[in-house]
C-alpha cells in the first residue's frame, strides 16, 4: 500500500512535468485528484488495510493529496498566466500633460531683489507720480533754473513746468514733505528721458531711489550701506570704489563702481575695458534740499542714492540690447 | 573734453601711464572716459635716411634703396618715382602695421614682412602720406624735413607721441574745461603746483583806448568786457605744431588768429573772440540786448532770430556777435583782415544758457560761459592771445587793455566748521589737516576760531559757495576710498515699513496661473492710444511721434505685444502687466499737476489655445469664459465675494462680449473680447480677450486678514434640478432665484449643463444645476430637502417661467 502511494506520487510528478496546457492538466486532475481518481482510489483502499497500519497510511495519503493539490494549483496558475494575453506596459515616456508656465518679467525680478535687500535693512517702499512738476523734479532738488546741470537729464515736457519725471528723486521731496525725520525709504519706479532709442538707452526706464535722513548720518555710513547692498546683490567677493561725481541734490556726490564681474576687472567690452562697472550714484543730501522740505540742515544729515534697473538687469542676464526687455517676446520672457 | 598729455605737461610734470592717469583722475572726480595713445599707431615706424638709390635689376619702375634707420642700414625696394638719395623719409620696419594700403581697393591695413620683390630682398617700406594715414597724397613717398635724425621714432617726428584723454567734466566744474584746469587737478595727484605760461607783451606806444571804446548797457548780463587791439597782423595758416595740437583735441585749424583764440580757450578755458577791427562801425563795442524778433547772421552763415533776452555785442551801428555764443558773419576774420579787436569777456551764465537753448546753438564758448567762466582771468587771457598773435602773425599790440568792469567781483569767502566737516563725512580730521588738504586745490584758508576756518575761494571755482561745498572738496581730496565704510544705523522701530506686498501677491498668483509678465513703456503714438477712446496726455517735445502720448489704458500697448508675438509664431498667449496709466482730468489747467491723474492697473491678456500644445491636451481656442474664469479666480482669491459683474453691451475697446467689474460696489474695470475693428487696425487675426482692473480698487476689496469659519460637521445632501426656460433668459437669473429660494439650507448651486435642441424646442433651453444642502446643526432628512426643493421649483416657475424637466 505504502509502495503504491509512493509510486502514485512519482507518477503524478512525472506526468505533471509533462503537462504543457490546461487541457492536459484537467486530464491529470481527473486522473489523480478527482473523487474517483487515483488518490481517491487509494483512500478507498484504506478500508481494506490492516487497522494498525491505517494511521500511518492515512498520514502518507493526506500528505500525497496535499502535495498533489499544491503542485496542481501552482501548475494551473503558471499555465493560466502563460495563456493570458500579454498586458502592454504603460509607456511612461509619454509626455506629461503640460500646464501654462508663468514668468515674472526680468526687470521686475531684479527690482524685487533690490527691494528685498533694502527692506531687510529697514527701508520702507514709497511711490510718487510719473507726471511731475518742475519744482519736484528739479527745483526742490537744487537744480537752479537755467543751470547746465539740467542738461544731464533731457526732459520730456507735458506742459509748461509739467514734465515726465526724469528720475525717481522727486519722490525724495514728496516723502520728506509728508514725514519728519528719521526717514529711511526706497522709491522705485519708471523715469523718462528725451533720448534717442538705442541698444543702450530707452525713453523710459526704471530707477530705485534711496534716502536715509537722521541725526548723525555720515558719508561713511552711506558707503557702509551701499557696500552691504552691493555684496548681497553682486556677491560678497566684489571689489568696489567710490568716485567723486556731481548731482545737484547731493554733496559730496559719488558714483559707486564695482569690479566688472564679467571679466573680473581685467577689462572687457561690457566695462569698456576699464575693469569697472558704474552701478549707482549717491551722495549726502544737499542742505538746499533739506531747506526746500523744511528740514533743518544744521540738525539733520542724510544720504541718497539711485540706480538704474534695466542696466542692472542687462548685466545680470548678459543681455546686450536693452530694447529686447520691452519687446515682451514670450520666447524671451520664458527664459526667466 | 579732449586733453593732450603733451599739452598738459607744459603746466605740470607728471609721469603716469595712461592707465594710471585714467584711474587716478577718475578717483578725483574727473572721469576719464577713454584714451588714445597716438604713438601706438606708429609703433615700428622711424625716420630713415636714404643713403643710396639704385635701379632695380629686374624692374624699371622700382628702386633698391639703402636706408639708414638708426644704427642699422636696411635694403628697401621702393616703387615711388620721387625717392632719392639724401632724403629723410618715413620707414615702416618689419612688423609695422601700415594704416592704409594704397594698392588695395579696400585699403585695409597690412603688416610689413621681410620679402623678396622681383628677386631683391626688401626689409621695410618707405611710406607715402596716405599710407601713414596723415594725408591724402598717394603720388609718392613722404619726404621729411632734412634736420630730422635717422632713427627718430616717427611718432615723435610727427608730433604724434601723445596720449589724448577724453574726460567727462561734470557741470559743476567749468574750471576743469581746459588744460590748465586739468593740470591743476593733476597737481593734487602728484603734489605739485602748476606752472602758468609766462606772458611778455611787446606793446607799442599808441594806446588802444584811442582806437576803440567799450560800453556795457546791460551790466547784469555782461559784468565784464575786456579787449585788446592788434594792428597790422598777417593772416595765414598756423604753424604745424599749433595745427597739430588743435587737431589732437578735436578743434579744426582755420587761420593763425582764430587758432590762437582757440588755443587760449583750450589752454585757459576762457572763450575769446576776434573781430575784424576795420569792420566795427564807429570803432566801438556796445553790449546790449537785441530787439524782439531781430535777425542776425552768425559766422556759420545761418540767420538767427533773436529775443529781447538775447545779449548782443554791437558796434556803433549794428550787432556783431551773439554774446558768448557765436560771432557774426559781418565782422568775421578774413584773409583781408589787418587789424584785430580781441574780445575777452565774462557773461552771465544763466543768460548764455537761455540763449544757447533758445537758438539750439551750443558752442565751445557757450558751453563754458553757461557753466561759469573765470571773471578774474579776462585780461590774462587777452594778453596771452595777443602775445601769441604777435608771435605767429606779427603785428603791433596797442598799449593797454580796454577793460569795462563796472562792478568788481568781491573775493568770496566761506566759513567751515571742522566738526561739521567731520560729522558729514564720518572722519576725524584736525583743522590743520583740513587747511592743508584745501591748499592743494588753491583753496587758501585760515583758522578764525577754535573750530572754524575761513576759506578764500578763487574766481575759477564758482561752484564753491557754502560750507557743504568745502565739505565736498575735503572729502574729495582726502579720497573717498580713504573714508571708512561704516554701518551703525539704529533700527528705527517707529516708522511703518511699507512695501508693495499686494502687487507682489497678484504677481505670484498670476505666475502660478501660467501668465507671463510683460512690461511696456507708457508712451505710444496718439493714433493707437486714441483707440482706447480717451484723449491722452501728450508730450510737447516727444522723442518721436511713436512715443508722444501717455497711455490711458494698458490694453493698446499689450495688443502691440500680442502682435509682435504672433508675428514670431507665438500665438498661445497668457500675459499680464501691472503698470500706470495717465488721464487728463482737466484740459484747461495743463500747468497744474492736479489736471493729471495716475492710476495703477492690472491687465490680463489671453489669446490662442487654452492649453499648451502637448500630447493629451485638447487644443481648443480660448473664449470669453476663459477670461471670465481667470478674472473670477483672481477676484475670489483676493476679494472673496466682494465683487460682482455687470453685463454691458457696448464698450470702446471690447465687442458685445464685455463685462464690467465692481468691487465693493465701485467700478473696477472690465473684461471681454477685443473689438474686431481695433484688432483689424493693429493687424491682429486671432481673437484676443483682455481684462483691465484698477489696482487701488482691487486692493480696496482685498480681504487681507482672514477669519476662520468652522468646517461643517454634518453631511452634504446633493440633488440635481433641470429647468426649461426661455432661450434668451440669462442662466444667472435662474441661479439667483435658486439661491434665494434655497436659503438657508442650500449651500451651493453649480450649473453643470445647458442645452438647446429637439427636446427643448429652439425657443427654449434647458439649464441643469447641482445643488448641495447642508445644515450646521443636524443631519438633514429627506423630507427637509424635499420641502426646500419644492420651494425652489415653485420660485423658478413663478419668477423665471421655468418648467422642471422630468
Amino acid at each position: 500500500m505504502l509502495e503504491n502511494i509512493n509510486q502514485t506520487k512519482q507518477e503524478f510528478t512525472n506526468e505533471l512535468q509533462n503537462t504543457h496546457d490546461l487541457q492536459q492538466l484537467e486530464q491529470l486532475r481527473i486522473k489523480f485528484l478527482a473523487r474517483s481518481g487515483r488518490i481517491g482510489g487509494l483512500f478507498e483502499g484504506m478500508k481494506t488495510a490492516a487497522p494498525a497500519d491505517r494511521p500511518m497510511l492515512g498520514k502518507a495519503l493526506n500528505e500525497l493529496r496535499q502535495y498533489a493539490q499544491l503542485h496542481y494549483d501552482a501548475k494551473k496558475a503558471d499555465l493560466e498566466q502563460a495563456q493570458k494575453p500579454k498586458e502592454i506596459p504603460f509607456d511612461l515616456t509619454l509626455p506629461g500633460r503640460m500646464k501654462n508656465v508663468g514668468t515674472k518679467h526680468p526687470v521686475i525680478q531684479v527690482m524685487e531683489e533690490i527691494k528685498r535687500i533694502f527692506i531687510s535693512m529697514g527701508f520702507s517702499v514709497e511711490n510718487g507720480p510719473e507726471i511731475e512738476s518742475d519744482y519736484y523734479n528739479f527745483e526742490a532738488l537744487n537744480f537752479a533754473p537755467d543751470h547746465p546741470a539740467r542738461d544731464m537729464q533731457d526732459t520730456i515736457f507735458i506742459a509748461d513746468k509739467i514734465l515726465l519725471r526724469t528720475h525717481t528723486s522727486p519722490v525724495q521731496i514728496r516723502v520728506m514733505e509728508k514725514q519728519k525725520p528719521p526717514v529711511r525709504a526706497i522709491m522705485p519706479g519708471w523715469s523718462y528721458r528725451n533720448e534717442a532709442v538705442s541698444a543702450r538707452s530707452l525713453v523710459a526706464f526704471h530707477q530705485v531711489e534711496g534716502l536715509y535722513v537722521d541725526k548723525g548720518v555720515t558719508f561713511s555710513e552711506l558707503k557702509g550701506t551701499l557696500v552691504a547692498f552691493a555684496k548681497q546683490f553682486y556677491g560678497s567677493s566684489i571689489k568696489y570704489r567710490f568716485r567723486p561725481s556731481y548731482f545737484p541734490f547731493t554733496e559730496p556726490s559719488a558714483e559707486m563702481d564695482i569690479t566688472c564681474y564679467l571679466c573680473g576687472g581685467k577689462g572687457c567690452r561690457i566695462c569698456k575695458y576699464s575693469g569697472w562697472l558704474e552701478v549707482l550714484g549717491s551722495g549726502m543730501v544737499h542742505p538746499h534740499v533739506f531747506k526746500a522740505v523744511g528740514y533743518d540742515p544744521e540738525n539733520y544729515t542724510g544720504y541718497a542714492f539711485g540706480m538704474g534697473i534695466e542696466r542692472t538687469a542687462l548685466l545680470r542676464y548678459g543681455i546686450d540690447d536693452i530694447r529686447i526687455l520691452y519687446e515682451n517676446d514670450v520666447r524671451f520672457l520664458k527664459q526667466f | 573734453m579732449k586733453v593732450s598729455q603733451n599739452w598738459l605737461k607744459k603746466y605740470i610734470d607728471f609721469n603716469l601711464t595712461p592707465e594710471q592717469f585714467t584711474e587716478k583722475l577718475s578717483m578725483l572726480g574727473l572721469e576719464v572716459e577713454a584714451f588714445e595713445d597716438l604713438a601706438k599707431k606708429f609703433d615700428k615706424f622711424v625716420v630713415g635716411e636714404v643713403i643710396e638709390r639704385a635701379k632695380h635689376p629686374n624692374a624699371d619702375r622700382l628702386s633698391v634703396c639703402k636706408v639708414r634707420t638708426g644704427k642699422n642700414v636696411e635694403q628697401i625696394v621702393c616703387g615711388a618715382p620721387n625717392v632719392a638719395a639724401g632724403q629723410k623719409v618715413a620707414v615702416a620696419l618689419i612688423g609695422a602695421v601700415v594704416p592704409y594700403n594704397q594698392h588695395a581697393r579696400d585699403g585695409k591695413p597690412f603688416t610689413i614682412e621681410h620679402v623678396k620683390i622681383r628677386g631683391v630682398e626688401s626689409s621695410g617700406m618707405i611710406c607715402s602720406e596716405i599710407e601713414l594715414g596723415i594725408g591724402k597724397d598717394a603720388s609718392g613717398i613722404l619726404v621729411l624735413d632734412t634736420p630730422a635724425k635717422a632713427g627718430t621714432p616717427l611718432a615723435k617726428y610727427l608730433g604724434q607721441n601723445d596720449v589724448i584723454y577724453e574726460i567727462g567734466i561734470t557741470p559743476n566744474r567749468p574750471d576743469c574745461l581746459s588744460h590748465i584746469g586739468t593740470a591743476r587737478e593733476i597737481g593734487v595727484l602728484v603734489n605739485k603746483k602748476i606752472r602758468l605760461p609766462k606772458i611778455v607783451l611787446k606793446e607799442i606806444k599808441t594806446s588802444a583806448s584811442k582806437f576803440a571804446g567799450i560800453e556795457i548797457l546791460d551790466k547784469d548780463k555782461c559784468p565784464r568786457y575786456s579787449a585788446r587791439i592788434i594792428r597790422n597782423i598777417k593772416i595765414g595758416p598756423s604753424p604745424k605744431w599749433l595745427q597739430d595740437v588743435l587737431t589732437a583735441v578735436g578743434v579744426r585749424p582755420i587761420n593763425n588768429i582764430v587758432d590762437v583764440t582757440n588755443y587760449v580757450l583750450m589752454e585757459t578755458g576762457h572763450p575769446l573772440h576776434a573781430f575784424d577791427y576795420d569792420k566795427l562801425a564807429g570803432h566801438k563795442v556796445v553790449i546790449k540786448t537785441a530787439g524782439e524778433g531781430d535777425k542776425f547772421v552768425t559766422l556759420d552763415g545761418k540767420e538767427r532770430t533773436l529775443t529781447s533776452d538775447t545779449l548782443m555785442v554791437c558796434d556803433g551801428e549794428r550787432p556783431v556777435a551773439i554774446a558768448g555764443v557765436m560771432g557774426g558773419a559781418n565782422t568775421e576774420i578774413s584773409d583781408a583782415t589787418v587789424n584785430v579787436l580781441l574780445e575777452s569777456a565774462y557773461f552771465k551764465p544763466q543768460n548764455i544758457r537761455r540763449t544757447s537753448k533758445y537758438l539750439g546753438l551750443s558752442t565751445e564758448a557757450s558751453y563754458r560761459f553757461e557753466r561759469g567762466a573765470d571773471i578774474d582771468i579776462t585780461v590774462t587771457a587777452a594778453d596771452r592771445a595777443a602775445q601769441m598773435i604777435q608771435e605767429l602773425a606779427g603785428g603791433e599790440i596797442l598799449k593797454g587793455v580796454l577793460d569795462a568792469y563796472p562792478k568788481k567781483r568781491k573775493p568770496v569767502t566761506v566759513k567751515a566748521h571742522a566738526e561739521r566737516i567731520n560729522s558729514v563725512i564720518g572722519v576725524s580730521l584736525s583743522k590743520a589737516q583740513i587747511i592743508s588738504l584745501l591748499k592743494k586745490i588753491d583753496l587758501l584758508s585760515r583758522s578764525i576760531s577754535k573750530n572754524e576756518i575761513l576759506v578764500t575761494v578763487p574766481a575759477f571755482r564758482n561752484d564753491i559757495m557754502e560750507e557743504i561745498d568745502i565739505i565736498e572738496e575735503v572729502a574729495r581730496i582726502y579720497g573717498y576710498n580713504n573714508i571708512e565704510t561704516k554701518t551703525h544705523a539704529a533700527i528705527d522701530f517707529s516708522s511703518n515699513v511699507r512695501n508693495d506686498e499686494f502687487q507682489n501677491g497678484i504677481r505670484e498668483f498670476l505666475i502660478g496661473s501660467g501668465f507671463n509678465e510683460i512690461l511696456t513703456i507708457g508712451l505710444q503714438d496718439e493714433a493707437t492710444m486714441s483707440l482706447a477712446g480717451k484723449k491722452p496726455v501728450m508730450a510737447v517735445n516727444p522723442v518721436s511721434a511713436e512715443m508722444a502720448a501717455l497711455r490711458t489704458s494698458l490694453v493698446t500697448s499689450a495688443l502691440k505685444v500680442v502682435k509682435h508675438n504672433q508675428n514670431h509664431g507665438v500665438k498661445d498667449l497668457r500675459l499680464f502687466e501691472i503698470g500706470n496709466i495717465h488721464l487728463l482730468t482737466s484740459e484747461k489747467a495743463l500747468n497744474s499737476l492736479e489736471s493729471y491723474k495716475e492710476e495703477e492697473r492690472l491687465l490680463l491678456v489671453i489669446s490662442g489655445n487654452r492649453q499648451p500644445a502637448c500630447y493629451g491636451n485638447i487644443s481648443q481656442p480660448v473664449d470669453v469664459l476663459d477670461i471670465k474664469g481667470e478674472v473670477s479666480v483672481l477676484l475670489s482669491k483676493f476679494c472673496l465675494d466682494n465683487y460682482s459683474f455687470i453685463y454691458y453691451d457696448t464698450h470702446e475697446i471690447l465687442s458685445e462680449e464685455c463685462v464690467g467689474i465692481e468691487i465693493n460696489g465701485t467700478y473696477a474695470g472690465f473684461f471681454g473680447k477685443i473689438k474686431k475693428q481695433i484688432a483689424d487696425k493693429l493687424d491682429i487675426d486671432e481673437a484676443v480677450f483682455v481684462c483691465e482692473i484698477n489696482i487701488e480698487t482691487l486692493r480696496g476689496g482685498w480681504v487681507r486678514d482672514r477669519k476662520f469659519s468652522p468646517l461643517p460637521k454634518f453631511p452634504i445632501v446633493t440633488r440635481d434640478l433641470a429647468f426649461t426656460v426661455d432661450v434668451t433668459l440669462p442662466q444667472r437669473n435662474v441661479e439667483d432665484v435658486i439661491r434665494e429660494a434655497g436659503k438657508p439650507l442650500c449651500m451651493n448651486v453649480v450649473l453643470f449643463d445647458t442645452y438647446t435642441g429637439e427636446q427643448t424646442g429652439k425657443d427654449k433651453k434647458s439649464v441643469a444645476y447641482d445643488l448641495e444642502f447642508q445644515s450646521p446643526d443636524h443631519t438633514l432628512t429627506e423630507e427637509e430637502v424635499d420641502s426646500v426643493l419644492k420651494k425652489i421649483i415653485e420660485a423658478v416657475n413663478e419668477r423665471c417661467k421655468g418648467v422642471l424637466r422630468g
